[in-house]
């Protein structure tokens, strides 16, 4: 090797332009959930324009926070960290430009789509197909980039940061292109591949680890690199980032059906859900003790420096989201906050504490290194700190208070328990009022001091001159020197090898029954205890093996993605393979006529399943309101699912008949004129638009390829079903003195509105999709 | 807090590659931490085996149908006989009336409107006129218990007896017959015309 050193320059323009986005982006973000904020107090704030209204506007909340804010922070600190952490430059600026503006036109599409209402009614996946296959074409630039750097890296060992980066790579990617195959049906619409309870299942496994991939391990990967940087002190334990790292990518992925919990989900899925997310808990607070501790002995510094104030704040909050998280899935815990505003403190403990908070420390950390000039203010930084900490406090206490008020007032009964005691949805809503004012407050308060962040950062930048970390290497350093793995040597050593064989018998004990579930819990206790031994005797040799899989990406990647595979395949491919319509409870569904399911995509693209769930739980408190709980057969044939996961409105599975026509069009031109207090906005557009009849032949003979036992009807018999079951709705409400031609959309909605609920008997055939 | 950096222990393992000048420490897991994955663990053996294992545990239907019908039964049991004569009294009892009232004022007037007049009020409203002598589907106090709790689901009026259960009910029959006198005449309506 020769002396001779060469500089290498770092490509910082593609992180400080991410950096910038992500700011930016952010104030929209927070913008648009202050109005939505607000429109729960005022419903005159939808202005009864459609493209403002809240179903509308809450996903591009949701959309711009997640997948702008969060997801440009995330490449910011992943690009800056990983050419640092590797000793080589990022492999492609091509690449690096292509993953940046096209991660930007994802993100205005978004923008535009959403309020125009094109959504495929799933939370977090609401953008329309097109886009999808954008997000997937953008991801696969991204691990292009960021696996090709891994191969021409310097360093040879990989640290921790990028283990989590890696997880996040290939996660993502498996679970978005699972919960987004769909079927067009038109350049902007799409119905999804599975249906009712399969749905449900993998919408949630993605929901969940999208909060387990998308915002927590890859900043977790951003805290092991910069806290102990700003810190200036080693990380805490090596051993822990080792165990809490595979423990957690491992089970993230088993918890998703807590979100289903006492649903007509099939019990074992719920026990599942519950008991691995009470199993989460410890690999959670993994990286929140290898936070907190690595700031042992540079606490002094935290009265100073806002990036370890912000730092140790997000920390903090990210170990009380998961330890709150955790809690709210025992199924007697989540009976009580499910559907209420709990589930939302919990979530904004999770994104305004943690994510957001880990965004403005590195943003704070990066200004002054990426652009060479001290920071504007660092008074307003620490300002920045206490207004969010402050907002962050009002917010979460708030939406605690409010959630358990409800909670207790929905479930609350009287007369021995045989009465509710609050009969009226909107008694209980008028009610948390005061608290979900106190919210907004909190939120324009965390709003306020992230337009201090982008004030600070436009008056350090500007004038201010780019510049790009560099570091000095031999000319002729080899990029990469693995010690090849075989894929043999991938699997067979003792701790993989070990963890296949306990989940594989720890599987056989929960799903083998009988003998085969007795020999797995034997086995599994003597595979522990073996391991457990050879641990003691050879510890050594396990620690040799995970150093030498540290300097090979490629088997690293493969059992990363082998952890996180286990889980999702044993609960969805059951479910998938029994879940059709000869195999239900005692119930099926009857399809939807022509006209139902026009109101129907009508009643997704308003976004209604965001404030009204169509699932009556296996609770006495759901039973006495809304009526006999759901069964999963009743929505076998929902492409999507419509379960929803907050009530800001009362349930709907069994509201079909249960008013009269003329209540549902008084109710959709003005909810107040029938139910006094109501918060929910008006939709005077559904009276005049004229319903789009003509998709309905494409959709239907899609429903078909689904599986919808529609016969093979021309658009002709379409067209003729369409306008007799529309005009008898129309002569209806003639009759009870409401005049509306029966082309309007109105006309649709009622129609589906009328039918939820609706079943026939069948024989029960299996009761309960239980795993093979 | 402490004001000064400590220094580190000097037992305190530190792993001998750097990243970026990142160090590691390669301290032991705490105990607490430990305990906790475990019992977590062992709870999941616990839990799994109670409920899916061997089914000791009742499943979420199994529970909510047992506890429904225990409600049945109860409030088959606390049903009183009512006749119309003690709804009349009733109607006359002013903590009763004030109690069907605020019944009435939280479910009852989005259709009936606050003055019972309903359609004769304001023929935009859903439900009718309550304290004329006109009833439609019987006007003797045990037959509007029986509308309340029951509904009449063609012409819109839900059924009530499984959200507001009797008690409430029977306070509301004795709140809509205060606006009435025991004994004046009930003239029952002409059978509906389908569209006016």
């Amino acid at each position: 090797m020769s002396d001779k050193k060469i500089t290498i320059e770092f490509n910082d323009g593609i992180v400080r332009k991410f950096l910038v986005a992500s700011v930016i982006w952010g104030i929209v973000g927070m913008l648009v959930g202050v109005l939505i904020a607000a429109q729960l107090n005022f419903w005159q704030l939808n202005f009864a324009t459609p493209w403002l209204t809240w179903g509308r506007i809450r996903p591009l909340h949701t959309n711009a926070v997640i997948f702008a804010l969060v997801g440009n922070m995330m490449f910011a600190g992943v690009y800056y960290s990983t050419q640092r952490l590797v000793r080589a430059r990022l492999a492609s600026n091509f690449l690096s430009n292509l993953h940046f503006w096209g991660w930007q036109l994802i993100i205005v599409s978004a923008a535009v789509t959403l309020p125009l209402g094109l959504t495929r009614g799933k939370e977090y996946a609401e953008l329309i197909w097109p886009i999808n296959i954008a997000v997937t074409l953008i991801w696969v630039v991204f691990a292009v980039n960021f696996f090709w750097t891994l191969a021409i890296r310097r360093e040879r060992s990989l640290y921790v940061a990028l283990w989590f980066y890696i997880a996040t790579i290939v996660t993502v990617a498996m679970l978005y292109i699972v919960n987004h195959l769909s079927i067009p049906t038109s350049f902007t619409h799409s119905y999804p591949l599975f249906g009712g309870v399969q749905d449900a299942l993998v919408q949630w496994w993605y929901g969940h680890n999208a909060v387990a991939f998308f915002l927590t391990t890859p900043i977790l990967g951003i805290m092991y690199y910069f806290l102990p940087k700003a810190a200036e002190r080693p990380v805490y334990s090596y051993r822990l980032s080792v165990v809490h790292f595979w423990s957690l990518v491992f089970v993230y992925i088993w918890a998703g059906p807590h979100h289903l919990l006492n649903t007509a989900l099939p019990g074992w899925l719920q026990s599942l859900g519950m008991t691995f997310s009470l199993m989460l808990w410890a690999p959670s607070w993994g990286g929140m003790l290898n936070g907190l501790l690595t700031l042992r002995g540079a606490w002094h510094k935290l009265r100073t420096d806002p990036v370890l104030k912000f730092f140790a704040a997000a920390v903090t909050f990210y170990g009380m989201a998961t330890f709150e998280g955790p809690l709210l899935s025992i199924k007697s815990v989540n009976a009580l906050a499910h559907y209420t505003d709990w589930i939302i403190g919990h979530v904004h403990v999770g994104t305004l504490g943690w994510n957001g908070f880990m965004a403005a420390g590195m943003t704070y950390w990066l200004i002054p290194r990426l652009w060479n000039k001290p920071l504007y203010s660092t008074a307003m930084a620490n300002l920045h700190f206490w207004i969010g900490t402050v907002g962050i406090l009002l917010y979460v206490a708030a939406m605690w208070t409010s959630g358990i008020t409800q909670g207790l007032m929905l479930n609350a009964t009287t007369e021995h328990g045989t009465v509710l005691a609050y009969p009226n949805f909107v008694d209980t809503v008028n009610v948390i009022r005061p608290m979900m004012l106190m919210r907004g407050i909190g939120g324009a308060l965390y709003l306020a001091g992230w337009l201090m962040l982008a004030f600070n950062m436009w008056k350090t930048v500007r004038g201010a001159e780019p510049v790009n970390g560099t570091i000095e290497v031999f000319e002729d350093e080899p990029l990469v020197a693995d010690e090849k793995i075989t894929l043999v040597g991938t699997f067979l050593n003792p701790p993989v090898a070990f963890s296949i064989l306990g989940v594989g018998f720890a599987s056989a004990w929960m799903f083998g029954g009988d003998f085969v579930s007795i020999a797995g819990l034997t086995g599994l206790a003597i595979c522990v205890a073996l391991a457990y031994i050879h641990f003691e005797s050879r510890g050594k040799k396990w620690a040799d093996w995970y150093d030498r899989l540290l300097v090979n990406s490629a088997p690293f990647t493969i059992l990363t993605l082998l952890a996180v595979v286990a889980g999702g395949l044993i609960q969805i491919i059951p479910t998938v393979a029994a879940n059709n319509a000869a195999n239900v409870e005692d119930r099926r569904q009857i399809p939807y006529t022509p006209l139902e399911l026009a109101g129907r995509d009508i009643y997704i693209r308003e976004g209604c399943y965001l404030c009204h769930s169509q699932m009556i739980r296996t609770l006495v408190p759901d039973v006495l309101r809304y009526g006999d709980y759901s069964r999963l057969g009743e929505s076998i044939y929902d492409h999507p699912f419509q379960w929803g996961s907050k009530r800001n409105g009362p349930d709907l599975a069994r509201v079909g008949g249960k008013y009269p026509n003329v209540w549902h069009l008084r109710h959709m031109e003005n909810p107040r004129s029938v139910s006094t207090g109501s918060i929910m906005p008006t939709y005077p557009w559904l009276l005049t638009n004229v319903l789009d009849e003509a998709s309905l032949t494409s959709k239907i003979s899609v429903q078909r390829i689904l599986g919808v036992p529609y016969p093979n009807w021309t658009p002709e018999q379409i067209a003729t079903r369409v306008d007799e079951q529309a005009k008898g709705i129309a002569l209806d409400l003639r009759s009870a003195g409401a005049y509306v031609d029966s082309d309007r959309e109105i006309i649709a909605v009622i129609a589906y509105l009328q039918k939820l609920g609706q079943f026939e008997k069948v024989a029960p055939q299996r009761t309960v999709i239980a795993p093979p | 807090m402490p004001t000064k950096p400590l220094t580190p222990q000097p037992e305190d393992p530190i792993r001998p590659h750097t990243f970026d000048g990142i160090q590691e420490y390669d301290k032991r897991l705490p105990n607490w931490w430990l305990v906790t994955l475990f019992a977590t663990i062992v709870f999941w053996v616990g839990y799994w085996t109670y409920y899916q294992w061997f089914h000791i545990g009742a499943n979420g239907p199994q529970r909510v149908e047992l506890a429904m019908s225990k409600i049945e039964a109860a409030r088959l049991a606390a049903n009183p006989t009512l006749d119309d004569a003690s709804f009349w009294k009733m109607s006359r009892n002013p903590e009763l009336v004030e109690a069907g009232r605020a019944t009435f004022n939280a479910t009852c007037v989005a259709c009936h409107l606050a003055s019972l007049r309903g359609k004769d009020e304001n023929p935009a409203a859903i439900g009718p006129n309550l304290i004329d002598q006109v009833w439609i589907h019987g006007g003797n106090p045990t037959d509007v218990y029986h509308t309340i709790t029951s509904g009449v689901l063609v012409k819109g009026m839900p059924a009530w007896g499984p959200v507001l259960g009797p008690r409430k009910i029977t306070e509301l029959v004795a709140y809509v017959f205060s606006f009435h006198k025991e004994g004046e005449p009930i003239i029952q309506a002409p059978p509906d015309p389908v569209v006016k």
